[in-house]
């Protein structure tokens, strides 16, 4: 098959020129772009692709070109010396320009991290000058920075009227605030500090540091835990304490705890308890009473009935009159119980109460055999008249200070005092004695009906849980505290008549 | 040092001038050139094949530029195929006969039953028509990367 070789030799020449001339424009392109960015590791990478290109277009091209010729003029022989160096330098030129284009992946893998770089450097070179140009003015901004938040939660420590403590991890108190110095030293200054003891001296129960620490050393921390603190004077109080591990790197790890006294708000509940008790056994004595009462009504009428037609003397008669004088009892017993259940309403009058309490220690003095006790009277000033049942708080007036003397005993001193309420809008008796006052068991139950701490047959339990019924039913309050060989002293709040206050 | 240079150059010059051939050598014959040549060839395709995977990978051929890199690589995996081709045919296979009747016709005689082999002699030796267009597109693509730097594109960031 014969063919025309022209367009072979044509292609392969202007081919061969134009690969020449393209290789080298090429490695042109790439030079401006290296000038452009001589640090930009890519332009040199393709620098180095067109170098190659160029050096294997020139090698390549210049061999064909001179090729054609020596064969188109008849030079054959000289072409056969020069092929094999020519096809040698054209393969060598293969094998650089395909090396240099295999490191694309690493060269673009070094220029993605030199980019990286460079922007970290810049962005760290552009901080630091902003530091260095600002230097004075970030330091006062951070040093008033960390004065406010260290007098906020200086503050805060400080402050709390909760007991925050700082201990070490087997419980050693490391600092206090003054909550903390008031509850357990008797006064805010820490010089008088339980600081460096043992948290288990402030506690009731010493055990209960023992739970404590072991709940902290489980879970890194404890939540609302109830125990008994024990203040200086021996008192206790139910408190809540919460508190977390603080790890530290330097191996001191401390705990940090907060203690909430909720002495006051137990008091309360138990009142809240006692007053719905209260309430419970009046409706139920009040539905007793109302029962007995009128049966009693009728063996009385029935029981005088027959004392008259009796003579004064016969056996009969004295039969009749014991059983008259057993349900007059019950029937003032019952009366008792309805005062307390607040079933009859109060007969409401103004008066004053001084003249009253001075009634009953008048009574009382008259008598009651007051071998050495004395009643004192401290009256306050700009008492208001009060609209009140003057025979049922003379009753309550009575059963305190006969309850008084029965503390006292033989020698002791009784105080009856009146006073505004802090607010104004009541007026506070109190009825103090210096006896043997209320077990701390006692004082919860001292309201209830037939709760009495006397010799049987010397007392009905009657007579506070009537003062109370009284006293609530006038709107107003009564309240004990006691110590046990030190005494007692019971306050009667009453309201004063609004109208009678303006 | 310069007695360690002079003895070096010495002892290499009593091995090459009077040195008879040595049979722990290798003898390197004719073929072996076109062999090498002809895996050249290969290893050029595969650097080019990798470049142009390496353009996509990375996301770069988003942009003209590096997309007509890509198009020149192709095109350059083409020629070298065809290179391949063309020395398979002119020196390693007895498969076609090629003689020069003047300088500008050719004889083309290919063995019984691969006739076909003549036409498609004759295309591959037209093998500029794959590596001009492609350094077209590699100046093309240099060209635009220019043209972007000069615009003030940030370089490529791509992953």
């Amino acid at each position: 098959m014969t063919v025309n070789a022209v367009p072979i030799i044509l292609v392969d020449l202007v081919g061969s020129f134009l690969m020449i001339v393209i290789s080298f424009l090429c490695l042109s392109m790439a030079a401006r772009l290296r000038r452009r960015a001589p640090d930009e590791i890519l332009w040199t990478y393709l620098w180095w692709v067109c170098l190659g290109m160029a050096g294997f277009s020139l090698s390549r091209s210049a061999g064909h070109i001179l090729k054609q010729v020596l064969v188109l003029t008849d030079h054959r022989e000289i072409w056969r010396v020069i092929n094999p160096y020519s096809g040698a330098i054209n393969t060598l030129m293969f094998i650089l320009v395909a090396s240099v284009t295999l490191y694309f992946e690493r060269v673009w893998a070094a220029y993605q991290q030199i980019l990286a770089d460079k922007r970290e450097i810049q962005a760290a070179s552009r901080e630091l000058v902003y530091l260095n140009q600002n230097l004075e003015e970030l330091v006062t901004e951070r040093t008033e920075a960390l004065s406010r938040s260290e007098h906020k939660y200086r503050r805060i420590f400080e402050l709390s009227r909760d007991i925050v403590m700082v201990t070490t991890v087997d419980g050693t108190i490391l600092d206090m605030n003054p909550a903390g110095y008031s509850a357990f030293a008797g006064t805010e200054r820490p010089r008088q500090t339980p600081v460096g003891s043992h948290i288990r001296g402030l506690l009731a129960d010493p055990g209960d540091w023992a739970h404590i620490g072991r709940v902290i050393d489980a879970n890194g921390f404890v939540t609302n835990a109830e125990l008994v603190l024990r203040r200086p004077d021996g008192s206790e109080r139910m408190a809540l304490v919460s508190g977390s591990l603080d790890r530290s790197a330097s191996g001191s790890d401390t705990v940090h705890l907060l203690i909430k006294d909720i002495e006051q708000r137990r008091q309360m509940e138990r009142q809240l308890a006692q007053t719905d008790k209260l309430a419970s056994i009046g409706e139920f004595s009040a539905g007793i009473a109302h029962e007995i009462n009128n049966p009693l009504g009728i063996i009385l009428g029935y029981t005088q009935l027959l004392l008259r037609r009796e003579a004064g003397d016969s056996e009969r008669y004295e039969d009749l009159k014991t059983i008259e004088k057993h349900v007059r009892n019950c029937k003032a017993i019952v009366e008792d119980l309805l005062n307390f259940a607040r079933s009859s309403p109060p007969v409401k009058g103004r008066i004053d109460i001084h003249l009253i309490i001075d009634e009953v220690v008048q009574f009382i003095a008259q008598h009651a055999r007051l071998e050495d006790v004395a009643i004192e009277r401290r009256y306050g000033q700009q008492i208001p008249p009060l609209l009140l049942d003057e025979k049922k708080i003379r009753q309550v007036m009575m059963n305190l200070i006969m309850n008084a003397r029965h503390a006292v005993g033989r020698h002791g001193t009784i105080r009856v005092e009146t006073g505004l309420s802090p607010g104004q809008d009541a007026v506070q008796v109190r009825v103090i004695d210096d006896g043997c006052g209320i077990q701390k068991q006692d004082l919860i139950r001292i309201f209830d009906p037939f709760f009495t701490t006397k010799p049987t047959g010397q007392g009905t339990g009657l007579g506070l849980s009537v003062s109370y019924g009284i006293v609530r039913n006038h709107g107003g309050d009564i309240g004990v505290e006691s110590t046990p060989g030190e005494g007692s002293t019971f306050t009667v709040t009453l309201p004063v008549d609004e109208e009678q206050a303006r | 040092m310069r007695l360690h240079v002079a003895t070096s150059l010495v002892v290499a010059g009593l091995v090459t001038v009077v040195g008879d051939p040595a049979w722990a050598t290798q003898t390197h014959g004719e073929p072996e050139g076109l062999v090498v040549h002809q895996m050249a060839h290969l290893f050029f395709a595969v650097s080019m094949g990798t470049l142009s995977y390496w353009l996509g990978a990375r996301g770069l051929t988003v942009r003209r530029g590096w997309r007509y890199i890509r198009y020149g690589a192709v095109g350059l995996i083409c020629w070298n195929l065809n290179a391949f081709i063309v020395h398979l045919l002119d020196e390693q296979t007895d498969l076609i006969g090629v003689q020069q009747v003047d300088p500008l016709t050719l004889f083309l005689a290919p063995r019984p039953g691969y006739e076909l082999l003549a036409p498609l002699y004759y295309v591959v030796k037209l093998d500029h028509l794959w590596c001009v267009p492609a350094m077209i597109f590699l100046y093309f693509g240099l060209r635009c990367l220019l043209r972007e730097s000069k615009a003030g594109d940030a370089p490529p960031e791509v992953s």
